[in-house]
């Protein structure tokens, strides 16, 4: 019994870590006057290049200050952010342009099942429990959805 | 000299191995171009291919002389069918898909495409399609890919290149002759004599005595290959062992063929087929043959080696482009297109004329100029072949070709080229040699020009 309470705490902790991670990151721009989600959610390998494409378009057009762009990343569109995504020197400078991205957990305990293995995130993915709610309350802050 | 040639290459080539030590290469070159896939960024199933609608027209003239005299011998008629002198022809009509099974598993990716045009692939075979590519990668080990099944080996840029990019309607001479193989017949039916039936004839007779097709630059087996970054450079490396039997699904004997390959480039940006870059590259390939000369209708085939090796240069930057390729061959010398054989003197015996162990060497240098603001690329290139070196029937193919493409768009162009060819039989033209019966050079010296007009879409 005592290993699964650990286990779950463990659990809790670490979603506890990653809103609190997410939060802070957007705290940072919290005075930016543009708010945008994006949502990557395809199979289309073109989607991945399409949603990193207007984000960064997106950064040119405003500036890196005075826009904040999380990318929600679930379902088959989680790939984007699989470690070894050919992808993966666009996101690095993505985020250090301070675009935050968001992996649904939901869609990992999901691909861990197929895989027999979880896959091994982006070290720049920050896992929330479940992407489609990580955009309904990114919303409610305010934040424009877009899905390219 | 072609041995230390070989161990050059062999030796460089080793030596760039151990050297290399760098982390695994994003971008792609053309082992990884066709062997792998976007890491996780691929489809499970990506159709693809492309058609090639050409024209062309040769202006040799007809042998003039005794025995020979109103005949014409293949390099004067249009292939593969090699019935006519002008010709419409779908040379390529390929169709093809790629990606990932399980597209979270990146680990693993295929690829598999097949011809359906009218070309020395499909010529004869009966079949309304041929598969040329069926390949499994297998992306678990580091630095260490495997690719399993049919697929081009690792070899010269001609050949290793996607032909649908190709800038010239027809390969060099030295590739087509030297290493687009010609399988040789399994079946006791004769492909070496000085005349099989109809060779020689008149226009319109069957020319070609092989009942395979060419192995269009592939093999199956399994090979080994990864690329690497360091810096700016990219270094690649490739080593497949494979049956030496073409496109044939299985093998014909129990020999096999070993190809090693490396080449290391500065890239300069872009990606894909087009990706700019200087490319220094190596490569050898080994194997034995099992031919039949005693044209008994029994097949008792003989080993023959069978040895090509070469390096060479590609660059690639803004509009323009440069390429310059060595390579040589020792035995199973394709003595066509003047002869559809590996032995040129037929049953008269080998001492001359013999493909099977002779040896040839040729060059290339090529160049494109894509012409700025504009939809135009002008090419040109010069090729050299001196097939079965010291022998008393060595020939000399001298070849420029002038070429120009018209980019409708990015997929489609149009391809015209006008091939210059000077062809002897440099003994038996030049004095001091007593002139063999019939002279080869009867038919060689009437080889004249080639123009070639192609459209190709790729979809």
């Amino acid at each position: 019994m005592k290993p699964i309470v650990h286990r779950l705490v463990a659990v809790l902790l670490a979603l506890g870590l990653c809103v609190y991670s997410l939060q802070a990151s957007a705290a940072e721009k919290s005075f930016a006057e543009t708010k945008v989600v994006l949502q990557i959610s395809d199979n289309d390998p073109f989607k991945q290049t399409l949603v990193l494409n207007v984000a960064n378009n997106l950064i040119k057009h405003y500036g890196p200050d005075q826009v904040d762009i999380e990318i929600v990343a679930f379902g088959p569109g989680l790939r984007l952010l699989f470690a070894e995504n050919v992808n993966t020197d666009r996101i690095q400078s993505l985020v250090d342009n301070g675009v935050r991205f968001a992996a649904c957990n939901n869609t990992v305990n999901g691909m861990s099942k197929i895989l027999g293995e979880e896959p091994v995130l982006n070290q720049n993915a920050v896992r929330v429990s479940a992407g489609v709610v990580r955009i309904m309350d990114l919303e409610k802050q305010g934040y424009q959805l877009i899905k390219p | 000299m072609k041995i230390k040639f070989k161990q050059a290459v062999l030796t460089a080539a080793s030596a760039a191995m151990l050297g290399a030590i760098a982390s695994p290469a994003q971008a792609a070159n053309w082992l990884m171009l066709q062997g792998t896939e976007p890491a996780d960024a691929a489809k499970r199933a990506h159709v693809w291919g492309f058609i090639q609608a050409q024209w062309q027209k040769d202006t040799s003239d007809a042998c003039k002389f005794a025995p020979c005299t109103d005949q014409y011998i293949p390099p004067k008629l249009i292939g593969p069918n090699l019935t006519s002198q002008e010709a419409f022809n779908v040379n390529r009509a390929r169709i093809g898909v790629r990606g990932t099974g399980l597209p979270l598993d990146s680990k693993v990716n295929y690829f598999l495409l097949l011809e359906m045009g009218n070309n020395a692939i499909t010529e004869g075979t009966g079949a309304f399609a041929k598969a040329t590519d069926a390949s499994i990668t297998l992306n678990h080990i580091p630095n260490a890919r495997v690719r399993l099944g049919l697929f081009k080996y690792p070899g010269a840029e001609e050949g290793l290149q996607a032909i649908h990019v190709f800038d010239y309607v027809n390969f060099s001479e030295v590739t087509n002759q030297l290493l687009l193989e010609r399988v040789p017949n399994t079946d006791g039916a004769e492909n070496e004599n000085l005349y099989p039936p109809g060779q020689g004839g008149l226009l319109g007779d069957e020319q070609n005595g092989f009942n395979n097709g060419v192995s269009a630059f592939r093999d199956v087996g399994i090979q080994v290959f990864d690329a690497f970054k360091v810096s700016n450079w990219e270094h690649s490396y490739a080593v497949m062992y494979g049956n030496g039997n073409g496109l044939n699904l299985s093998d014909n004997d129990d020999e096999k063929d070993l190809y090693l390959y490396w080449s290391s480039e500065r890239v300069y940006g872009g990606k894909g087929p087009f990706r700019q870059g200087l490319k220094l590259f190596a490569w050898m390939q080994d194997g034995k043959r099992s031919l039949d000369r005693t044209n008994d209708g029994v097949f008792n085939p003989e080993k023959y080696d069978r040895e090509r090796s070469g390096l060479g240069v590609k660059y690639l930057k803004n509009a323009w482009r440069f390429t310059a390729e060595y390579m040589q061959g020792e035995g199973m010398i394709f003595v066509g297109p003047d002869k559809p054989s590996f032995d040129q003197n037929g049953t008269a015996g080998p001492a001359v004329g013999d493909g099977a162990t002779g040896e040839a060497s040729g060059w290339y240098l090529e160049g494109g100029w894509r012409i700025p603001n504009s939809k135009w690329e002008l090419d040109l290139r010069y090729d050299v072949y001196n097939r079965l070196e010291g022998d008393a029937l060595e020939s000399e193919w001298l070849t420029t070709t002038l070429g120009a493409n018209y980019f409708f768009n990015k997929k489609t162009r149009f391809t015209f080229n006008y091939a210059l060819r000077d062809v002897d039989s440099i003994k038996q033209r030049d004095a001091g040699v007593a002139p063999l019966t019939p002279n080869p050079n009867n038919n060689m010296q009437t080889i004249e020009d080639r123009i070639s007009l192609q459209v190709t879409h790729i979809f």
